[in-house]
């Protein structure tokens, strides 16, 4: 009893301690990538900012979002949930790709912080990658169900095993953190489909549901589509949801080995 | 004037944006085409084949480049494993065990490379060099599989006697 009240006791007086101290200034550097359309013979460059950690949110988005706010209007990225559910901040922070809302700032001061966007994409702008083609595969393995008209004529029912095929798939939010970690996707991306794809080209594939496997299956019979995967892992490494498209890869290709 | 590669698919083609677009299309051949020694396809601005709505289009269905490509692979892969052991338990005095794994060996170093061909010297970028580049693989692995027959037929312990020997060095 004696002890929780002194542990109640001890951080009211580090807080005021604290509060007295904040007034220093925890300057830590931030290195971004600039590049704009507007002057295309520019060649694209690192600028430095400086963010007192102390007035800062823990996220690099807070950080980010401080330095447009206060310091450079004309700094470009995309952000709109903030809390890793809508996949737009996607960008590669000191040296990973990652959700910028859901990467925590390094709070070391004397270390600075990188941030480019996603690798090997066009850029349209600082930290905004063209995403286009992205979508274009995304859309070519029909991600939605393919099923004649239901048994009861109202609705596909599934099991709950069936259900839980897809946990784990279903999560994806298509940040594109994985396929732009995958140096396969670096050098064929116009024809490698990609770690974030292929896993849901195998979420429609186990759905219990669908009836369109064959036809999703024979579009992945070529030498790009699929196979262009060496099994590298950097996807499921870098997942800032902590999926495992390798894993879904590796799936597709055992189902369609003897196929 | 909208090309097959444009980027507008939702009808932006403003008279406001084209320009830029125009004086992109002039500049881009001799920025996409990485070009050293040989010539090579201009690949579209962005990826984008078609318009921005258009679906990827995968190559057309072919298994032998496909599955069967991939589990030709594997298979030859673990086989490769107990032959590999074989001569270390069993001893060099079988021929047919130590052709099977000069052949398969071939076979599996032909897979090999035509992986780092496909990968890095694709057809859509390179065209004839790409075939080139596996008809060359090809030659070589043929030029392989005949060494292994001559191997096989004049060398007294096959394969594995040369690896012996070279381990003795």
């Amino acid at each position: 009893m004696f002890r929780t009240q002194l542990l109640n006791f001890v951080p009211k007086v580090q807080l005021r301690t604290l509060a007295t101290q904040a007034k220093q200034p925890r300057l830590k550097t931030f290195k971004i990538y600039r590049w704009s359309p507007d002057t295309p013979d520019k060649k694209p460059y690192m600028q430095e900012y400086k963010v007192d950690l102390n007035a800062c949110g823990p996220m690099i988005l807070d950080a980010i979002l401080k330095i447009k706010n206060e310091q450079d209007a004309s700094l470009t990225f995309r952000r709109s949930c903030r809390e890793g559910i809508c996949g737009s901040c996607a960008m590669n922070i000191g040296g990973r790709n990652t959700l910028a809302c859901l990467c925590k700032i390094d709070q070391n001061e004397a270390k600075e912080t990188k941030i480019y966007p996603l690798p090997h994409m066009y850029i349209v702008r600082d930290l905004v990658p063209d995403l286009t083609h992205f979508y274009k595969q995304y859309k070519s393995i029909k991600p939605y169900l393919h099923a004649k008209t239901p048994t009861d004529g109202k609705e596909n029912l599934q099991s709950i095993e069936d259900r839980e095929k897809l946990d784990g798939l279903y999560e994806c939010i298509l940040c594109a953190c994985c396929s732009t970690s995958c140096p396969s996707y670096w050098w064929n991306q116009q024809e490698y489909l990609g770690p974030a794809v292929l896993m849901q080209a195998y979420r429609w594939m186990i759905d219990s549901r669908d009836e369109a496997t064959h036809m999703r299956k024979e579009m992945l019979q070529n030498s790009m589509s699929l196979y262009r995967c060496h099994t590298i892992m950097n996807c499921s490494k870098t997942c800032p949801k902590g999926l495992n498209p390798g894993k879904a890869i590796a799936e597709i290709k055992k189902q369609l080995a003897f196929d | 004037m909208l090309s097959s590669t444009t980027r507008l698919g939702l009808g932006l083609a403003s008279s406001f944006t084209r320009p830029t677009f125009k004086s992109a299309a002039t500049v881009a051949p001799s920025l996409l085409s990485r070009s050293l020694f040989i010539k090579t396809i201009p690949q579209p601005p962005g990826n984008i084949i078609d318009t921005v709505n258009e679906a990827y289009v995968a190559p057309p269905p072919h298994k032998l480049h496909g599955s069967v490509h991939w589990t030709s692979e594997r298979l030859v892969t673990v086989l490769m494993a107990p032959l590999m052991i074989t001569p270390m338990i069993a001893g060099t005095t079988y021929p047919l065990a130590d052709g099977i794994m000069g052949t398969l060996l071939m076979y599996h170093c032909y897979a090999g490379f035509q992986s780092c061909i496909t990968d890095y010297i694709p057809l859509r970028v390179y065209g004839v060099w790409h075939k080139a580049a596996m008809g060359l693989l090809a030659f070589g692995t043929l030029v392989g599989v005949y060494g292994v027959y001559i191997i096989e037929t004049t060398e007294k312990e096959g394969l594995v006697g040369i690896a012996k020997r070279l381990w003795a060095l």
